[in-house]
């Protein structure tokens, strides 16, 4: 059953992009691509994106080192898109709280900065396998590079949402949580797959990459299309007591 | 093969701090929704005493170096201590000020988008504050200002009492002790 080309590797490799598919006709039907255009964009690139790498692979004339290419490429605009995604979720937690906008946006610009720098190093002390296979080597060094800027990207932005005790609204927190378990998933696999470590049972890792994936789609069918919860500000009643005496205190301290 | 282990540990933590901010997430809405937030009144006053370069420097010109940075120690703790009653109120502020941002009452969502922003402004603030204090742990002797957390307090005082009153005119809110 866990064997390349099996009915479950079929299964993992497409199911995840039509679903992908139906969740970007849902959020067009439910104008959330309009709140999220840029994750819209990625919805429906990732889907075209597998379906075509899927076409190749299964296609006899097709040669392996054209799939690589054609992988690198679409991995490239991925990524592009996936940073794009983590941008517009801190746009969506920053937008309404403008004391943290400043601060916020020169603190993931450095951390951004950082990850990239950590990522380079990363990526030149990575061994090269075979001349033979460049074109996968390269592509593992590309994916581990980009899971390392976007897990840590990710990252950053739950850190800072704790810190801060931000709210974030359901779609919001269900298109973090996704992205956030899917690139530590693929960090972690990547890295183990980049260093050569499990090169006889690499179809495993694929497995484990498509479970999380197909996984990560359900988190985000699951968050964006659950109805949002009103909230009722008579639920959070402010903390009490004394108002008169504070107030007094207040005034004194203010004119002093 | 380091490089892959270090990669895959770094993995593993960063997915459990997600996992557990995302439980502590729902958790933190769950309690919301049943318990009332409390903050912690702070003794303005004392604080700014603590904070005072004038009382610093009386204390330098008085006593013997030694025992004046074991002073200043012991006064950068209580001011740390302080600011971090001051962090905490302003969470407990943000909570209540998002929460009170859906109100259907324009004034209400007005005062609560001031409150949140003044609230989260203090808690960034209070970090710089408190990484402040603790550089001046490890040199006494350097200078140190804590001014804007306490001007910017006394403003968050002021909107969460605003917004307590639009919400309950009856209801009192009390962030400062009384004297």
């Amino acid at each position: 059953m866990l064997q390349p080309h099996s009915f479950l590797w079929h299964y993992l490799w497409l199911a995840p992009h039509v679903l992908q598919v139906v969740l970007a006709v849902f959020l067009w039907r439910r104008g959330l691509h309009r709140l999220f255009p840029v994750f819209f964009a990625y919805t429906l690139f990732e889907a075209v994106e597998e379906f075509t790498l899927y076409g190749m692979d299964v296609h006899p004339s097709v040669s392996g080192e054209s799939w690589w290419f054609a992988f690198c490429v679409g991995l490239v605009l991925e990524g592009a898109f996936k940073l794009g995604v983590i941008g517009e979720l801190f746009l969506h937690l920053l937008g309404p709280r403008t004391a943290l906008a400043k601060v916020g946006s020169r603190l993931i610009s450095g951390a951004g900065a950082f990850l990239m720098l950590l990522a380079v190093l990363s990526a030149a002390y990575v061994r090269m396998d075979h001349p033979k296979y460049i074109w996968s080597y390269r592509a593992h060094i590309l994916l581990q590079s980009f899971y390392m800027i976007e897990c840590g990207l990710v990252l950053f932005l739950f850190l800072f949402v704790a810190y801060f005790k931000l709210g974030w609204n359901n779609r919001t927190f269900g298109i973090a949580l996704g992205l956030g378990i899917l690139s530590c998933e693929h960090l972690g696999a990547w890295a183990v797959t980049a260093s050569g470590i499990l090169v006889d049972k690499q179809y495993l890792l694929d497995f484990l990459n498509m479970a999380t994936y197909h996984l990560c789609v359900l988190i985000w069918f699951y968050y964006l299309l659950l109805p949002q919860k009103s909230v009722t500000t008579s639920a959070v009643p402010l903390p009490e007591h004394n108002l008169a005496l504070w107030n007094q205190e207040l005034e004194r301290l203010l004119h002093q | 093969m380091n490089l892959a282990i270090v990669l895959v540990i770094a993995a593993v933590l960063a997915l459990a701090t997600i996992l557990s901010v995302a439980v502590s997430r729902s958790l933190q809405a769950k309690a919301n929704a049943i318990l009332a937030p409390t903050v912690c009144p702070i003794d303005v006053e004392a604080f700014r005493n603590l904070i005072n370069p004038a009382e610093d420097d009386y204390l330098r010109c008085r006593l013997p170096p030694g025992q004046f940075r074991v002073v200043r120690r012991e006064r950068l703790r209580a001011m740390a201590a302080y600011v971090h009653v001051a962090a905490s109120n302003a969470a407990v502020l943000v909570r209540v000020g998002e929460a009170a941002l859906a109100a259907g009452d324009p004034r209400i969502a007005e005062a609560a988008h001031e409150l949140v922003n003044d609230a989260l402004l203090l808690r960034r603030n209070a970090t710089v504050a408190l990484a402040r204090i603790y550089l001046a742990l490890a040199w006494p002797n350097s200078g140190f200002a804590a001014v804007r957390v306490v001007d910017r307090y006394e403003r968050l005082s002021g909107t969460a009492m605003l917004l307590g009153r639009l919400q309950n005119p009856a209801a009192s809110v009390r962030l400062s002790a009384p004297r």
